[in-house]
């Protein structure tokens, strides 16, 4: 029944329990004061984020948790666009317990699976700077020069396809696109 | 088209960064979801038949209904009458249909319509929904902003229905028109960033002009303008429009216009 649950609550919210110390977002398409207003604001009104630190000139905000909350990435790309703009850089700081990281493989973090591309193996431990590289999450032209780096199906559409079953996951589970 | 515009801009670009919220025109970007603004347009234009001012007031309420649709409602009064009174109003709704951005840097593509209904004397053959005619309006917007400088142009089919006191001036064969615009707006001040209260002062110059389709008479406008913007969410703007070409003709087509517009996020 847990196991269920847990499956079930994976597919309808992708919020991840791994813990998140800070992400932060380069948005793209402004420049002006008041357009970075609206994104801080929209980021603001989400109930996980406790603060938002915004530079205007680099349209970049940095953004810390509430403590024992769950923190939704999709969410906080979806809030940046809510505004009228998009994620050009989004890059999360994660504790790691001693993960081995593979390229081009899916790892599984806290219950939240990560496929890293164009990396060295390694083991990541202690807090940890990733960016995501989903679609949507880079520019058009960076998420296409990517592309070359994984002939994964999970990369177009950044959920779990056949392919991934081996590593224990469902089809159509959340699957993050990252890189180091 | 884009090289178009960024073969334009190169002639323009400066230090700093620009805004792109246009005085007389809409650019192609959207407000924020769920968020809404506050207008009061106000326009003090010479009367060419008499030694007077008309005003003009137009409240107009904004709403971004999602990342990529808008709506504007607003209502028309005027003291062209020698009392105030209130004219008619229209609905204007934007969808933007193509973005493509990059860091301080972006090229929009938005679609408009425009449904104005209006009960004052028809004294023009030139088409204005905004105060003047009853009709439709259907168009597009491009905005290019490149770091230091937003660049925008419109072009619309506009088609006159009769006001709801009097027939449209030119008759029933000549209700057609179209209306072109070119704005170009560049951030003056802050020249540096450092927090969301700082002024912020732009100056922008734009074009607009209308030709009848049937007639082939045209008008041409050329429009200074300055906008503050205070603590990021309110907009005072100041501009004056001059006629260039004037063989299309308007009762009062100069004058100073005077925008107070606030903005609220996240209303719901």
């Amino acid at each position: 029944m847990k196991n269920i649950l847990f499956i079930a609550a994976l597919l309808c919210s992708f919020a991840t329990k791994a813990q998140v110390t800070k992400v932060a977002i380069q948005a793209s398409g402004l420049t002006c004061s008041m357009c970075s207003n609206a994104i801080n604001k929209s980021l603001r009104s989400i109930d996980f984020v406790q603060n938002v630190d915004a530079n205007i000139k680099t349209s970049t905000f940095e953004i810390t948790f509430k403590p024992g909350t769950a923190v939704d990435f999709d969410k906080l790309k979806k809030k940046v666009e809510d505004a009228g703009f998009f994620v050009a850089n989004f890059t999360a700081t994660i504790h790691f317990d001693k993960v081995q990281l593979v390229n081009d493989g899916l790892v599984t973090v806290d219950g939240t699976t990560f496929h890293f591309l164009n990396i060295k193996d390694q083991v990541l431990d202690g807090n940890k700077s990733i960016q995501l590289i989903d679609k949507g999450y880079v520019t058009a032209k960076a998420y296409k020069a990517n592309g070359k780096y994984t002939s994964m199906e999970c990369y177009k559409t950044g959920l779990a396809a056949a392919c991934c079953i081996k590593d224990g996951l469902k089809i159509g589970a959340r699957v993050f696109q990252a890189t180091i | 088209m884009r090289k178009i515009f960024l073969l334009v801009l190169v002639f323009c670009a400066r230090y700093a960064a620009a805004q792109e919220l246009f005085v007389f025109t809409e650019p192609a970007s959207n407000m924020a979801a769920k968020s809404m603004g506050f207008r009061l347009n106000n326009s003090f234009m010479k009367n060419n038949a008499a030694d007077k001012l008309n005003y003009y007031l137009n409240p107009e309420i904004m709403w971004g209904l999602s990342r990529k649709i808008m709506v504007h409602a607003s209502a028309f009064f005027s003291n062209t009458n020698s009392k105030f009174t209130g004219n008619g109003g229209s609905l204007y709704l934007k969808y933007r249909v193509l973005s493509v951005d990059d860091i301080h840097n972006h090229f929009r593509l938005s679609a408009y319509g425009k449904y104005s209904f209006n009960n004052s004397a028809i004294q023009q053959p030139a088409i204005d929904l905004t105060g003047f005619n009853s009709g439709y309006e259907g168009g597009f917007v491009a905005t290019q902003l490149i770091n230091k400088v937003a660049l925008s142009a419109s072009t619309s089919f506009l088609h006159a229905t009769d006001n709801s006191s009097e027939k449209f001036l030119l008759g029933d064969n000549n209700r057609n028109a179209m209306n072109y615009t070119l704005s170009i707006g560049k951030l003056i001040l802050p020249k540096e960033y450092t927090n969301y209260n700082q002024t912020n002062l732009n100056l922008m110059l734009e074009l607009l002009g209308q030709s009848n389709l049937q007639t082939g008479k045209n008008y041409l406008d050329i429009a200074p303008a300055a906008q503050l913007v205070f603590n990021s969410r309110m907009i005072v703007d100041l501009g004056y429009r001059y006629a260039l070409i004037k063989n299309l003709e308007r009762s009062s087509p100069q004058g100073i216009f005077v925008r107070l517009e606030y903005t609220i996020f996240n209303i719901y």
